[in-house]
């Protein structure tokens, strides 16, 4: 076939009338030996030639580089952590994580001895990215007190600010501070409001920021867990709903006001429970200590369970001003329960209120504080430094006791005050040092005067995040 | 009820209407054509507006060849391509975009105008270049775009490798050796045809500039008057089709199918044909061609069916990785 091709081709070439040729082909040269230059202008204008060609090889491997550039990946490393990305942006690796070293110290206990330790409270890789430029995911085990936990598993598909789908497992839209990051949190631990919210659940949640970011909704329905819980099932068919609208009216702006925001949360949902997981929560101090559990010895007489309605709401708000900030939430959580053939709903609410102070260094936000200058002795620049302190209290049903609670074992009240000092070397590195004293209405034996001893503890952290 | 569907209907009139009268094309095409369709686009947006009303507005791509249809196979959305060789529009077609018949949709094989290989060298052509022999002489130093990414560089080897043919009696050995000596003297290679006119009118580099007939007739004219270059018509080149095609599924996702259809059939008129005579592509229309037939060298020309059994053939043998280009140019040249 190439044998008739090639004849055909000459043939035609030897058509007379085909040819157009207006000089026949020369025969082959007698190979040549390149004379060398004779003359200083023929050498200098060979110098020249090849000047130019280095030149313009130069200027195209540039050129190809720059061209590279474009379609080539980029990988990255910083205070965000660490990188992968494709050129046009729409596939994004991220490799991140923050570790919490923590000391407890307790004071004064007596009554109820507590053990003074050091704690990796949490050790969380984070794994997360974007494919197809509008679908994030994200990946976060917990190695905290030598356990695992899969704190957040979930997929995001950001059609427009205003319209985000994310299912998985992640934090239902409800405490202000739960909503926090472990690692903008002021204080170690959370206040008391975080126990009646849920923390994380398995869902479908719809989001978005309207007007750029003045209004922020959330709606989601979710597997239901009891106040404080996690959980990665269910255990009845009921489902719970969550809501919630928050609003910065002078977000896009830059006055005083600018970080003021509030808003209000809530979930319904029902809940049913077994002797076996009565499916209720029990509340912890923030030395981590349980202050209030229900009635259970596994048997049905004398254990309470969850029985059906529950409902929390939640106002909230927050500003930050300056060097200051303020956060407060108030969290009333509803929950039917029995213990036996008899019902009740119990309602349970606590509130905080937290204020902080920025000595130098940088400015609060909800966001956590981000350091103006970093911890560098040499140029004598030290991060930022905060003071907080806060007031929280919950407070437990009264119809609680004494038949759905012991009130020589729980305790109807917890309210406590705190101090804290922050300090930021940069966005990676922050120490935490806390005082904390909780006081207790009922939760002893009355031999025992009836309330339980105060809890005194010194808190300190060690956070690397990144 | 008719009040209160008044306002809306008369709001979508107001919107749709200046919307359904602007149409935009995006044309893919290669290296040197980006004059020509400046003009042609101008010409076509006039004729549009007076047949359908609507205001059409064509945005050009320009690269080499074999890279922009690579880009039209990764998602830029070109209502057409005007490529300089029916491969890389079959590499489009392949992906789906296109019919696989797409040559029988438009006259002459949907090449509406033709080019063909010469050579460009500086005044008085000081190193005698006649013929492709003379660019296998040692100290001749030749500038020639790669044809692993420049479709034009396509045409220049082929070109060669035609003229060695015939010159060796079609014995492919010395034809490779013939092409391999021509390489040999190539200090620069570039990406695509642009590239390397660049590389030898602004950068002064090389002797000979094997380029595009258009291409080295654009130099000629823009730089006429200094009389810097001249043309040089070899005694046997190769007749370079450069094909055109409406890119079906991109055309009917934008809903411009009708209009690049139309903006393609436009190239096939008196008109088309004359702003592409204008800019030194060869008119497939008669009338055209013998008005400007004094601009275009004489040259005899073979096409690439003849020499090499079509497109595919050729790119297999020559041009695909580790094919007979690879031999040449990676042997230590």
């Amino acid at each position: 076939m190439k044998y008739v091709a090639a004849m055909t081709f000459l043939a035609l070439l030897a058509l007379p009338g085909a040819a157009r040729a207006q000089e026949e082909p020369k025969p082959e040269p007698a190979p040549q030996t390149p004379q060398p230059p004779q003359t200083v202008e023929e050498r200098l204008d060979e110098l020249d030639q090849k000047i130019r060609v280095l030149d313009r090889k130069n200027e195209l491997d540039k050129e190809a580089a720059a061209e590279k550039a474009k379609t080539a990946g980029q990988a990255a490393a910083g205070k965000d952590g660490f990188s992968l990305k494709s050129a046009d942006g729409n596939f994004v690796l991220k490799l991140r994580g923050y570790t919490h070293f923590d000391g407890r110290f307790f004071q004064s206990d007596d009554q109820r001895p507590a053990t003074d330790t050091f704690t990796l409270r949490r050790v969380r890789p984070i794994l997360e990215g974007t494919v197809y430029k509008i679908f994030d995911f994200r990946i976060m085990p917990d190695f905290g007190g030598g356990q695992t936990v899969l704190q957040d598993a979930y997929l995001e598909a950001r059609f427009n600010p205003a319209f985000r789908v994310r299912a998985g497992k992640f934090k239902p839209p409800v405490g202000l501070e739960r909503l926090q990051s472990a690692t903008e949190i002021l204080f170690v631990e959370r206040a008391f409001p975080t126990n009646l919210v849920p923390n994380r659940d398995l869902g479908i949640q719809l989001s978005g920021d309207v007007a750029g970011g003045i209004a922020t909704w959330a709606v989601g329905v979710f597997n239901g867990v009891p106040d404080g819980g996690s959980a990665d099932g269910d255990t009845n068919d009921d489902k719970d709903y969550a809501a919630r609208i928050f609003f910065q009216p002078f977000v896009t702006g830059t006055g005083p006001f600018k970080n003021l925001g509030f808003g209000v949360a809530g979930s319904t949902g029902k809940q049913e429970g077994t002797v076996a997981a009565p499916n209720l929560p029990s509340f912890r101090t923030p030395g981590q200590q349980t202050f209030f559990s229900y009635r259970s010895d596994g048997t049905a007489p004398n254990t309470v369970i969850a029985s059906g309605d529950r409902t929390r709401l939640s106002p909230q708000a927050y500003l930050y001003t300056g060097p200051f900030g303020l956060l407060a939430e108030y969290v009333t959580s509803k929950q039917a329960v029995r213990r036996g053939t008899v019902e009740r709903d119990l309602e349970n609410r606590a509130w905080q209120v937290a204020a902080s102070w920025v000595l130098s260094g940088g400015e609060p936000t909800y966001r956590s504080v981000n350091p103006k200058r970093f911890f560098d002795p040499a140029a004598g620049t030290w991060g930022a430094f905060e003071i907080a302190a806060r007031y929280h209290k919950q407070e437990i049903d009264e119809a609680a006791f004494p038949f759905f609670a012991n009130l020589a074992s729980s305790a109807s009240e917890a309210e406590a005050w705190a101090v804290g000092f922050n300090w930021y070397f940069n966005r990676n590195l922050r120490l935490m040092f806390d005082y904390e004293d909780t006081s207790f209405t009922g939760g002893s034996n009355v031999s025992d005067g009836g309330d339980r001893e105060d809890e005194k503890i010194f808190f300190s952290r060690f956070q690397i995040a990144f | 009820m008719r009040t209160r569907f008044a306002l809306p209907l008369l709001t979508l009139l107001l919107v749709a209407g200046p919307a359904a009268a602007q149409v935009k094309l995006l044309n893919v095409s290669y290296d040197p054509t980006r004059e020509l369709y400046q003009d042609f686009n101008a010409a076509f947006a006039r004729y549009w507006k007076a047949k359908s009303g609507q205001t059409v507005t064509v945005q050009q791509s320009h690269g080499g060849s074999g890279k922009q249809a690579r880009s039209v196979i990764d998602g830029l959305e070109a209502d057409v391509v005007t490529l300089a060789l029916a491969y890389d529009v079959d590499a489009v077609a392949n992906s789906g975009l296109i019919p696989k018949n797409w040559q029988t949709r438009l006259p002459n094989n949907s090449a509406p105008y033709t080019s063909t290989i010469v050579f460009l060298v500086r005044k008085g052509n000081p190193k005698k270049i006649r013929d492709w022999d003379d660019l296998t002489r040692p100290g001749v130093a030749v500038v020639t775009p790669n044809p692993k990414t420049s479709g034009g560089a396509r045409w220049n080897y082929l070109a060669a490798w035609g003229y060695a043919l015939r010159k060796f009696n079609n014995d492919p050995a010395k034809a490779q050796d013939f092409v391999k000596r021509i390489f040999k003297n190539v200090p620069v290679l570039d990406t695509g045809a642009r590239g390397a006119t660049v590389t030898f009118v602004e950068r002064g580099i090389g002797d000979v500039l094997i380029a595009w007939e258009n291409e080295a007739l654009l130099s000629v004219k823009e730089l006429g008057d200094k009389g810097e270059f001249q043309i040089v018509a070899p005694s046997l080149s190769i007749l370079a089709e450069p094909p055109v095609a409406v890119v079906d599924k991109v055309a009917a996702k934008h809903k411009t199918v009708q209009v690049a259809t139309a903006y393609l059939q436009y190239l096939y008129t008196p008109e088309g044909q004359e702003i592409a005579a204008k800019h030194y592509y060869r008119p497939r229309n008669k009338d055209v061609a013998a008005k400007y037939g004094q601009q275009f060298p004489k040259v005899t020309l073979f096409t690439i069916d003849e020499a090499f059994g079509g497109w595919t053939r050729a790119q297999k043998t020559h041009f695909a990785d580790g094919g007979v280009f690879d031999q040449i140019y990676g042997a230590g040249l």
